[in-house]
C-alpha cells in the first residue's frame, strides 16, 4: 500500500474535516454543561404519568428562580436547568414537582405544597411525595466554580500538550536526519489538534441539534484522546526511527515502508478498543453515553491521522527543508 | 541465580499462577466462603464503589475564614471537616469521603457520601451544624501600613486644600449653594442644606460655632473634625420649643442642689433614718441663702456635687428625674426651692441661671477626610480566640440555681479547657462572648479566671428550646462559618442502573476483544486472552485493597486500559509474526519481538500516564476516578504484557510447533 504517494487525497481530507469542524465550532460554539456555566441541573423521573411542560413551568412560576428550562427525556424523566438555588429553593422545586398530580385533580390547590414555617420563623418545606417523583440527579454550580472548572481544564489540557511534546523530543532525541527530533513531536501535535478539534465540531452539532451539553467527564475524554492519539502515533514514528539507520531508501519511501508494517497492527489495536467502546455506548448506561462516545470518535480520528495524517507530514517537513 | 533458562521461566510462571490464585481469592472471596468446607475462611472485601454508581452527593463547602488570621486557616478548615466528619458519622454513612482543599484564598470542604439513602436529609443535617465562637473584646485595633498612613495624609492634604478653597470663594461673595453644589462631599445634601440643627442633633463642633454667628454670616474658617471639614453658614434661629401640644420655649437651667441621703436609698453611706434626713434637711433650708448656699452643700450634701458646691451645671429638663426637674424649672432665678423628696433622698435646690434654648438653620459644606476606618475597615468589637466549637466535648442542660431558669453547660476537651482557662485569665472583669451561628447568645462578665474547662450559656431559654441546642452542639459545632457552593447528587437508582447496563456492556465488549485476538492470532491470541484473564484478576485485586473508589468513569477507564493491555500484545504479536517471516526459530522470534514492541510499549504507555498524572491533579472526583484506574490499568498492563505473556509464550510455544505456524497465524 502506498500512503505517502496519496498523501495529498489524505491531508485533503484532513484538511475539509478541520475546517467543517472550525466552522461548525465557530457558528454553533459549544453548549457548556453547568459544571462550566453555573447553575443548576435536575433530573426527574415520574413514577406515574408525565405532566406537561407547561404545567410545570406554570407551578414552579412563583418561586422566583428565573428562567426554567424543561426537557422531557425518555419516557418518564425530565431535565430543568435553572440559576444556582440554595438547598430550600431545591426542595420546594421538588415539592412543587411531585404536586404537579394533585393540581391536575383540582384537590388541595393551595394547601397541598404551601411552604411551612417553625416556630423559630425559619422557612422549612415538608418532605417532597417520594410515590410520585423520583430524584435522579441534581447538580448545582456556584458560577465562580464554574468559572475556576474552565480554568483548569485550560491548564490541563495546556499541561499535557507541552508533557507530551518534551516527551516525544527526548524519546526521539537520538533521530536528527533528517529532519530534527523536535518535528516529529510537532507533527504528532497537529495529529493531535486535528483529532481533538474533530471530536469539539462534532460535539458543537450535538450539542445544537441534540442538546448534548459537555460537563467534567468530556474533558477528560478529551484528555484521553490526547493521549490515544499520540500513543497511535508514536508507534508510527517508533519504526520509522527503527528503520532509518540501517534503510537504503529515501526518507519518504522508508517512511512508506515503516507505515506499512504497523498498519496491521494499527488498525487491529483501533478495532480491539472500539470493540470495547462501542459496546458500552449500545449497550451501557445512559450517565457515560457522550464520554465513551467522545472517546469512541476521538480514537477513529486518532487511528486515521497516525496513519494519513502525521507520516505524510514528516515527508512534507523533508520536501520544505530541500 | 538460576541454573538455565528453563529454570528461571518456571519460576517465574510458578509465581504468576501463585498470585493469580491470591488475586482470585480476594476478589471472589464471597463464593470461596461458600464452598470452602475444611479451607480457612478468606475475608471479605468488597469494592469501594463511587457515588455514581451508589447514588449518593458531592457537596462543596466553602469557608469563611475572614476572620481567622492566615497562618491558622488551615487548621480552623481542618476543624471543619472533622466536626462535619463526626456529624456525618451520627448520621451512619457507610464511608464518607470528606476532604479539605485550598485553591487560590479559598477554603473549601469537600464532602462525598456515596449510598446515603436521603441526600436531602443529610444536607440539612450538615447545614444545621451549630456555629460556636468564643470572642474577647477586640483590643488591638488594626494598624495602618507605613504606606497606608501616607496615602491617608495625602489625601487628607488635598482635601484641607480643597477645603479652604471653596471657604476663600464664599467668603469672597460667591453664591453658597452653587459653590456648594461644585464642593460639596455629604452624600445626603448635595445643596448643602442640613437643616435645623440642636445640640443633640450630633453636629456638635457646628453646634458650638453656630451659636456664635450672626444670622446670614459664614463662619470665616473651617471646622475640623474627624470626618472632614465644614465651611457653615447660619441660615435661620429660633429657639426650640418643649415636645407636645403646648409648644412652651425650650429652656436650660444652671442650678445647685444639696442632697441628704438615708439608709435603704441607692449608693448611700450615711446611716440617718429617714426621719432623721428630713429633720436634718428642713434645718439646713432654715438656713439656706443664696450666698451660703454653696459652702452648706459643700460640708452637708451626700451627692457626688458636693466638692463643687453641689453646682450641676446646664441641664435640660430630660436629663434629671421628674420630681427634681419640675422644681428645678419651676421656681424662679436666684430662689432657694423647699425640700424636694426623690428616690435618692432630699434635696434642696438653689436655681443660679435660666435661658431660651435655640435651633439653628445651617447650610454647609463638608469635605470628607480620609479617617483609618476607611482604609482598614470599621474594627470590630469582638475579635477571635483560638476556643471554638471544635474544641467542645460535651453539652447538657443544667438548671441555674438561683432562678431555676434553663441553662447549657459546655465541657471542653484538655486543648480547650486551655484555652478556655487563658481567655478567662487575661479577661478577667471584661467581658467574653459566646457567639452561635454568627449572633452573641450570651455575653458574660468573667469573675476569676475558670480552669474546670466548664462554661455556661444563660440566655432566654426554654427548656425545649435548650434541649434542642444542647443537641446540636453535642453532634459537633462548627469553628467558622462554611456556606454550600456546589452540590451534585446521583439517585440511587440511576446509579445501579448504569452500574449494572455498563457492567454488562463492557462483558461483551471483553468478549468481543477475546474472540478477535484469537481469530487474529490463533495460540498466542489465546494465550494473550489468558494473560489478560489474569490482568483482570490482578488489577480487581488492587482496586479492592488499595481501594480505588470506583466510578463509572473509573470503570471506563478500566476498560480503556484492557485495550491497551491489548494493544502492548498486539504490538508483541505483530513483531513475533514479522519475525518469523523472516525464519528466525521460534524462540529466537520470541526474544525478538519482545525487545523489538517494548519501545513502542514504553513510549505510548508514558505518554498516557502522563496525561493521568495531570488528571489526576484535576481533584474532580468523576474524572480524578478515571485517571486513577487507568494509570493503575497501563502500568499493570505494561506487566502483564512483557512478563505474563513472555512466559506464557516461552512454556507454550515451542520448537514442536515450527511446522504448525498456521496455529501462530502464519500462512503456510
Amino acid at each position: 500500500m502506498d500512503v505517502i504517494s496519496k498523501s495529498k487525497i489524505w491531508l485533503s481530507i484532513s484538511s475539509v474535516l478541520i475546517i467543517a469542524s472550525i466552522v461548525s465550532l465557530l457558528i454553533f460554539g459549544l453548549k457548556l454543561g453547568v459544571d462550566f456555566t453555573g447553575g443548576s441541573l435536575l433530573e426527574i423521573k415520574y413514577l406515574q404519568a408525565r405532566p406537561e411542560v407547561n404545567v410545570m413551568q406554570e407551578k414552579l412560576a412563583d418561586l422566583e428562580i428565573g428562567n426554567i428550562n424543561i426537557q422531557p427525556v425518555g419516557e418518564q424523566n425530565v431535565i430543568l436547568r435553572f440559576k444556582e438555588v440554595s438547598e430550600e429553593k431545591h426542595q420546594a422545586i421538588l415539592n412543587r414537582l411531585s404536586s404537579i398530580e394533585e393540581i391536575s385533580d383540582e384537590i388541595n390547590k393551595e394547601e397541598s405544597n404551601a411552604i411551612a414555617i417553625t416556630e423559630d420563623g425559619k422557612e422549612v418545606t415538608e418532605k417532597f411525595n417520594s410515590s410520585v417523583i423520583e430524584e435522579q440527579r441534581f447538580d448545582s454550580v456556584g458560577p465562580s466554580i464554574g468559572q475556576e472548572l474552565k480554568t483548569k481544564s485550560l491548564y490541563a489540557i495546556v499541561i499535557v500538550l507541552i508533557l507530551i511534546v518534551a516527551y516525544i523530543a527526548w524519546a526521539f532525541r537520538r533521530v536528527s536526519k533528517p529532519v530534527a527530533s523536535w518535528k516529529y513531536g510537532l507533527s504528532a501535535i497537529v495529529a493531535l489538534f486535528h483529532d481533538t478539534l474533530i471530536v469539539l465540531g462534532i460535539f458543537a452539532i450535538l450539542g445544537k441539534f441534540f442538546n448534548v451539553e459537555l460537563d467534567t467527564a468530556f474533558i477528560a475524554a478529551i484528555l484521553t484522546v490526547l493521549g490515544y492519539s499520540v500513543n497511535d502515533t508514536i508507534v508510527v514514528f517508533d519504526r520509522v526511527r527503527e528503520n532509518l539507520p540501517k534503510s537504503h531508501d529515501d526518507f519518504s519511501s522508508t517512511i512508506n515502508t515503516s507505515l506499512n508494517q504497523t498498519i496491521g497492527r494499527s488498525i487491529n489495536t483501533s478495532i480491539t478498543t472500539l470493540l470495547v467502546l462501542l459496546s458500552i455506548l449500545f449497550f451501557g448506561g445512559e450517565t457515560i453515553k457522550y464520554f465513551v462516545l467522545a472517546l469512541t470518535i476521538g480514537v477513529i480520528a486518532g487511528t486515521y491521522s497516525s496513519i494519513f495524517l502525521a507520516s505524510p507530514l514528516l515527508v512534507l517537513w523533508e520536501k520544505v527543508k530541500k | 541465580m538460576f541454573k538455565s533458562e528453563k529454570q528461571k521461566i518456571r519460576v517465574i510462571f510458578a509465581s504468576i499462577i501463585i498470585l493469580t490464585i491470591i488475586a482470585g481469592l480476594i476478589d471472589f472471596g464471597q463464593c470461596y466462603n461458600k464452598y470452602r468446607s475444611a479451607f480457612p475462611e478468606m475475608k471479605e472485601i468488597p469494592f469501594r464503589l463511587g457515588l455514581d454508581l451508589l447514588g449518593g452527593t458531592h457537596l462543596v463547602y466553602q469557608a469563611d475564614t475572614s476572620q481567622v488570621p492566615a497562618q491558622d486557616r488551615m487548621s480552623s478548615v481542618e476543624g471543619v471537616r472533622d466536626v462535619i466528619e463526626r456529624r456525618v458519622n451520627v448520621f451512619g454513612v457507610a464511608e464518607p469521603n470528606i476532604q479539605t482543599s485550598k485553591t487560590g484564598e479559598d477554603y473549601r470542604i469537600i464532602v462525598e457520601l456515596a449510598g446515603v439513602k436521603d441526600v436531602n436529609e443529610a444536607i440539612k443535617m450538615i447545614g444545621e451544624t451549630p456555629l460556636l465562637e468564643f470572642k474577647e473584646e477586640n483590643s488591638e485595633m488594626k494598624e495602618l501600613t507605613p504606606e497606608q498612613e501616607q496615602e491617608m495624609d495625602s489625601y487628607n492634604k488635598e482635601a484641607n486644600k480643597k477645603a479652604n478653597e471653596a471657604l476663600s470663594k464664599v467668603l469672597k461673595g460667591e453664591n453658597f449653594i452653587e459653590t456648594a453644589q461644585n464642593y460639596n462631599e455629604d452624600i445626603e445634601s448635595k445643596d448643602g442644606e442640613l437643616g435645623w440643627i440642636n445640640k443633640n442633633s450630633g453636629y456638635l463642633e457646628i453646634f458650638d460655632q453656630a451659636e456664635k454667628l450672626a444670622v446670614g454670616k459664614i463662619y470665616n474658617r473651617l471646622i475640623t473634625t474627624d470626618k472632614g471639614f465644614d465651611i457653615i453658614k447660619l441660615e435661620d434661629k429660633r429657639t426650640q420649643k418643649e415636645e407636645g401640644s403646648l409648644a412652651f420655649d425650650k429652656q436650660e437651667v444652671k442650678a445647685s442642689h444639696l442632697l441628704i441621703c438615708y439608709e435603704g436609698v441607692d449608693n448611700c453611706e450615711n446611716k440617718l433614718s429617714k426621719e432623721d434626713a428630713h429633720t436634718k434637711i428642713e434645718e439646713i433650708k432654715s438656713q439656706a441663702t443664696a450666698q451660703n448656699f454653696s459652702q452648706l452643700a459643700k460640708t452637708n450634701s451626700t451627692g457626688p456635687s458636693a466638692d463643687k458646691g453641689g453646682d450641676l451645671g446646664w441641664f435640660t429638663r430630660e436629663a434629671m428625674v421628674e420630681e427634681f426637674a419640675s422644681t428645678a424649672f419651676s421656681i424662679a432665678v436666684g430662689e432657694v426651692s423647699d425640700v424636694v423628696e426623690t428616690q435618692f433622698g432630699f434635696h434642696l435646690i438653689y436655681k443660679q441661671n435660666e435661658r431660651n434654648l435655640y435651633e439653628y438653620k445651617i447650610s454647609r459644606i463638608f469635605i470628607k477626610k480620609k479617617t483609618k476606618e476607611d482604609i482598614v475597615g470599621p474594627a470590630d468589637a469582638w475579635q477571635n480566640t483560638d476556643l471554638t466549637g471544635k474544641d467542645l466535648k460535651r453539652s447538657s442542660v443544667q438548671f441555674n440555681p438561683n432562678d431555676n431558669s434553663p441553662e447549657i453547660k459546655l465541657e471542653f476537651n484538655n486543648e480547650g479547657k486551655d484555652f478556655f482557662a487563658e481567655i478567662t485569665e487575661r479577661n478577667v472583669g471584661k467581658p467574653v462572648a459566646i457567639f452561635l451561628d454568627g449572633f452573641p447568645i450570651s455575653i458574660p462578665t468573667v469573675n476569676e479566671p475558670i480552669k474546670s474547662g466548664d462554661a455556661v450559656i444563660s440566655g432566654k431559654f426554654n427548656i425545649k428550646e435548650a434541649k434542642l441546642l444542647a443537641q446540636r452542639l453535642n453532634a459537633g459545632a462548627l469553628p467558622i462559618p462554611i456556606k454550600l457552593i456546589n452540590q451534585q447528587t446521583v439517585g440511587a437508582s440511576l446509579g445501579q442502573e448504569s452500574v449494572a447496563k455498563s457492567l454488562k456492556a463492557g462483558m461483551i465488549g471483553l468478549i468481543l476483544v477475546a474472540l478477535f485476538m484469537i481469530l487474529i492470532y490463533r495460540l498466542p491470541g489465546v494465550l494473550a486472552v489468558i494473560s489478560l484473564a489474569i490482568y483482570g484478576l490482578l488489577i480487581l485485586a488492587i482496586f479492592k485493597l488499595w481501594p480505588v473508589t470506583l466510578t463509572l468513569s473509573g470503570l471506563a477507564g478500566f476498560i480503556l486500559s484492557v485495550g491497551m493491555a491489548v494493544d502492548a500484545n498486539v504490538l508483541i504479536f505483530s513483531r513475533f509474526k514479522e519475525e518469523l517471516r523472516d525464519s528466525k526459530p521460534i524462540s529466537k522470534a520470541i526474544d525478538e519481538a519482545f525487545r523489538r514492541a517494548w519501545p513502542s510499549i514504553r513510549d505510548g504507555n508514558v505518554s498516557t500516564l502522563l496525561t493521568c498524572f495531570v488528571l489526576i491533579n484535576f481533584t474532580t472526583s468523576i474524572v480524578k476516578g478515571f485517571a486513577i484506574t487507568l494509570s493503575l490499568g497501563v502500568l499493570l498492563s505494561m506487566f502483564s504484557a512483557i512478563v505474563i505473556t513472555k512466559v506464557l509464550m516461552q512454556l507454550v510455544i515451542t520448537e514442536r510447533f515450527e511446522n504448525k505456524k498456521w496455529l501462530l497465524g502464519i500462512k503456510k
